[in-house]
């Protein structure tokens, strides 16, 4: 038997890891368009990609393995509170540009960026501008009416910047929802003072080389592309 | 970066998908591919070093799936020897003749040294080129080339022997 057809042997031009890469976001730009473009105009490809697609959707369903256990349940926020915290958003999580006309979005752009911190045996949701500690574990969530590709971006008191989510050249693909939790937290290291970050969600998945580079200059806003949408964040590390 | 269980638990929803989809069609069973799902994730848990080092978490989800169906194919090989008096020659083997030849794939690959078999896993079953079966085995492609050629040769001495 030729090893190259047997009844397992893999039938479309691109390969299987390719394919995969390019789903979970993790090719560069020219490459991830390059993909996407031969996927669009060749029928094997595109049915291995809709398999790939389905079986997505099988393990999303399935129930998590013991080990991992069950999402832990969301914090129900008292509607007393609700207003200080609108003040505290307000002064700390804002929309910045590159967002569409208002006449074309729906009012309220849905779009959220929540941060859970872990200070030795403690988890709690941070709010806007709280006090961390170096050494904390802190883990992102976020909010979109509709898929999107998202990335958490991070500025540190010394003026670095760096890329929190994900662990990619480009931003990932995050399925519409409340609160989806993101695959990979982050320890934070010993600086201290006030660390910003920036959360894009964005139509495409689009290079963070360039957004992290704008952050480190102090062009955040302007370095979006224009099928992104960011929200500003803040913490104080001491 | 921190993998705690709810950090794998989520990367579980958005990758797992690469898992299950290989071990089906490595271990060619439904429950067999499940357990791999659940092991690898499991075994994430323990040690998230693993993946934290990895360079890309869909090529480390392509090696881990890689060993622990091969590992399991050898199992099932040692098992089935063991047991082979009580077993129906081909009771195992269902689905006509394209069936039988993919059983026949899987109990060669359980036969193989585990990096040519890889390589044949990379190459013929994810259709990867030489270059990107060398990432993940991190070796040349001159040697995927030999470990290929060396792949066919074993093959075709298995298949000759049987």
């Amino acid at each position: 038997m030729n090893l190259a057809a047997t009844p397992l042997s893999w039938n479309s031009c691109l390969s299987a890891l390719r394919l995969d890469r390019w789903m979970m976001g993790e090719l560069a730009a020219a490459d991830s368009e390059n993909v996407g473009t031969h996927v669009s105009a060749c029928a094997a490809c595109s049915a291995a990609v809709a398999g790939m697609r389905g079986v997505r959707e099988e393990v999303r369903a399935l129930p998590l393995p013991a080990a991992l256990g069950r999402p832990a349940p969301r914090r129900r926020i008292p509607p007393a509170a609700l207003a200080g915290v609108g003040l505290a958003l307000a002064a700390s999580l804002f929309l910045v540009l590159r967002t569409p006309p208002a006449a074309e979005r729906p009012k309220g752009s849905g779009l959220g960026l929540t941060m859970y911190v872990q200070h030795g045996g403690e988890v709690r949701r941070a709010e806007p501008g709280e006090h961390v500690s170096p050494g904390d574990a802190v883990r992102f969530a976020v909010s979109t009416p509709t898929p999107a590709f998202v990335a958490v971006l991070s500025l540190d008191p010394a003026g670095k910047a760096s890329v929190y989510f994900p662990q990619a050249s480009r931003a990932a693909q995050v399925p519409a929802g409340a609160e989806v939790p993101l695959p990979l937290g982050t320890r934070l290291d010993g600086t201290t003072g006030q660390e910003r970050l920036l959360g894009i969600f964005c139509a495409s998945a689009v290079e963070l080389e360039p957004i992290r580079e704008a952050l480190e200059r102090g062009h955040d806003a302007s370095s979006l592309p224009a099928d992104c949408q960011g929200l500003r964040w803040s913490f104080v590390k001491r | 970066m921190i993998l705690d269980p709810p950090a794998i638990a989520s990367l579980y929803r958005s990758h797992g998908h690469v898992v299950l989809r290989r071990a089906r069609t490595l271990l060619g069973s439904e429950a067999d591919a499940r357990e791999a799902l659940q092991e690898i994730f499991t075994a994430l848990v323990r040690n998230p070093d693993a993946v934290r080092s990895a360079g890309s978490i869909v090529g480390w989800l392509y090696q881990a799936t890689t060993h622990h169906c091969l590992n399991t194919l050898r199992k099932a090989r040692t098992g089935a020897r063991v047991l082979e008096l009580h077993v129906r020659p081909g009771l195992a083997e269902s689905g006509g003749p394209r069936g039988e030849a993919a059983a026949e794939v899987r109990r060669l690959l359980a036969l193989l040294p585990e990096d040519v078999a890889a390589a044949v896993v990379y190459h013929h079953l994810d259709g990867m080129t030489h270059a990107e079966v060398a990432e993940l085995l991190g070796c040349s492609r001159r040697q995927v080339g030999y470990l290929l050629e060396r792949a066919q040769g074993l093959w075709d001495r298995a298949e000759q022997t049987a």
